[in-house]
């Protein structure tokens, strides 16, 4: 099942970029050092990556609401995502990553 | 930490209760769980993982490479912290200057099929360190209880697992890389500039930033750890004897309660498998259930007879499988923690006093204590230096007050003469806490005083601590 996770994560990704969003090389290593640790993982109350049902009501929020909760944390989710190094710029790419929203227009 | 049938009743016992007596569910003085608020087109503030510290850095840096970093520190303005995975609770990283992270100087920079020995990028995260080994057949002899911190990070606050025969991480550090604050890269060991290497390998992040860290570990090895309810004196009464018979053991005692989760963990035989379920969000049941009963008169007795009711007659869980899954656990549920080392021997007084303690003073607490064991060592401003400790810890949930429970529970401590976790919540200044370090206290402050001369390294916090 993790592997499946993971692959469903993976795809999600591999998916065409333009319509989520296009990371550069170094966003990419922070979204691996960070988020992936829970968002590829089942049973730990996080939304898993490329599993849509995890994402549909989350999403209807809004990318601003998603960002606010990442930067501030909720529940389990620690404030900015264990990322440190993130500037406002990469939280909203590694966002629209995670949750596989579209990039603005 | 339990099982999902324990959890389950843990579940029911506190839904039926709290549907008829929700007065008894009030929050004990909440403060926010967020210490500042996020708002867009602002400066993005820096909180870290429990909601304890933040601040607005007027700069924030993540170099990509050592080269990058050094010229950073170099030219950096103000206040300089360095900040990994941000899971230390004290204000070790707050500034308002200039904070740099180290996410990007991240992997296996090199290893020694031979010493066993590799060295790492300090930026490297626990949880990628156990597969980054693993594929080079080598381990962490020992590894904490949660994989989230940075490898730089849990070095310069000689973060700690459990077993006396085993040391900090920082104690299995035989080499490392130290960026000075004047943009200087030392290389330093046992035998190359040996003094900062004593200081360097639990620094608080004072002396500059360490960008590389090389680890002695062991050949990959399988565990199996087996967690079971039990009596917090049983296990006090043969303590010794389990802290010698197993490769890690430690225990949590349920406060209110004369019960406890004991975790032993052992070299994994062939046939061992995993029963029942690590379930991270058994905490919060535990905390349903207290706070449930807590209005009622003569609580702390509902509330332990309920739990030795759920708990009495459970059955283990047991996790097998490479060390670096078997050591570290789920943290999902935010808290507060406090934790001091105390010399050994007196590690059960110590527990039992706080146990009696929260009884006598009725104090509102639920989340367990954790008590490990760790052998002494040689570093400088190791918490560890000198004496093998026991590790006591207290803990309150994240949107709960802990001061007043901590300020009940510190004193205990002192009169132990505990020594606090660099990166857990302590009051301590540099009056006290140059005392509890009486060989090597100024020794780290000449150190530092030589790398770091205009104090660019010092947040509040550090100034408190160091007496600046």
């Amino acid at each position: 099942m993790k592997i499946a996770c993971i692959l469903a994560g993976v795809l999600w990704l591999a998916a065409p970029l333009a319509s989520h969003a296009e990371p550069t090389e170094r966003q990419l290593k922070l979204l691996q050092n960070n988020c992936l640790q829970c968002h590829v993982r089942e049973h730990l109350g996080a939304p898993v990556m490329g599993r849509l049902e995890d994402w549909s009501t989350r999403n209807r929020k809004g990318e601003e609401a998603l960002l606010r909760n990442v930067v501030q944390g909720l529940r389990g989710m620690p404030p900015l995502g264990y990322c440190a190094a993130c500037d406002e710029a990469d939280l909203r790419v590694l966002v629209r990553l995670v949750a596989g929203l579209p990039e603005r227009k | 930490m339990m099982d999902t049938s324990r959890r389950h009743f843990l579940g029911m016992a506190a839904a039926g209760t709290a549907a008829a007596l929700l007065p008894g569910c009030a929050p004990h003085g909440t403060e926010p769980q967020t210490p500042v608020a996020y708002e867009a087109g602002k400066p993005l503030p820096w909180i870290n993982w429990a909601g304890t510290q933040h601040c607005i850095p007027k700069t924030r840096l993540g170099p990509a490479s050592e080269a990058e970093l050094a010229e950073a520190l170099r030219t950096a303005r103000g206040t300089v912290r360095a900040v990994g995975s941000s899971h230390s609770f004290s204000g070790l990283v707050p500034t308002d200057d200039t904070l740099i992270a180290t996410d990007l100087l991240s992997g296996l920079v090199s290893h020694d099929t031979a010493t066993l020995q590799a060295e790492l990028w300090a930026g490297t995260r626990l949880h990628d360190v156990g597969p980054l080994l693993a594929s080079i057949g080598q381990a962490l002899p020992n590894m904490p209880d949660m994989d989230y911190p940075a490898l730089g990070g849990a070095i310069a606050t000689s973060v700690h697992a459990t077993g006396p025969r085993y040391g900090s991480l920082s104690s299995h550090v035989t080499g490392l890389t130290l960026a000075t604050p004047g943009g200087e890269l030392i290389e330093c060991s046992a035998t190359r500039h040996p003094e900062i290497f004593s200081a360097a390998r639990t620094s608080l992040g004072a002396l500059g930033i360490v960008t590389r860290i090389r680890l002695q570990n062991e050949a990959s090895f399988q565990l199996t750890e087996v967690n079971r309810i039990e009596r917090t004196e049983d296990v006090l009464a043969e303590l010794d004897e389990r802290m010698t018979r197993h490769r890690h053991f430690e225990f949590l005692p349920l406060t209110n309660s004369d019960l406890c989760v004991t975790v032993a963990t052992d070299p994994a035989k062939a046939d061992d498998k995993d029963a029942g379920q690590d379930d991270p969000q058994a905490i919060n049941d535990l905390r349903k259930l207290f706070d449930a009963v807590s209005w009622m008169p003569g609580a702390r007795a509902v509330y332990d007879r309920l739990l030795k009711i759920a708990l009495g007659d459970a059955a283990s869980t047991v996790r097998t499988g490479p060390s670096h899954q078997v050591f570290p656990h789920v943290r999902v549920v935010r808290f507060r923690e406090m934790e001091y080392m105390v010399p050994a021997e007196a590690g059960p007084a110590c527990l039992r006093e706080i146990l009696q303690t929260i009884r006598e003073r009725n104090i509102p607490v639920c989340f367990p204590l954790e008590y490990r064991q760790v052998a002494g060592d040689d570093i400088w401003l190791s918490m560890f230096q000198g004496r093998p400790s026991a590790c006591i810890a207290v803990h309150q949930f994240g949107d709960v007050d802990y001061k007043r429970y901590f300020a009940e529970i510190e004193p205990i401590f002192w009169k132990h003469a505990g020594r606090p976790h660099w990166g857990k919540l302590h009051t301590l200044d540099a009056a006290r806490l140059s005392a509890l370090y009486p060989k090597h206290w100024q020794d780290f402050q000449e150190i530092r005083r030589t790398l770091d001369p205009q104090g660019r390294m010092l947040n509040a916090h550090l100034k408190t601590m160091f007496g600046v």
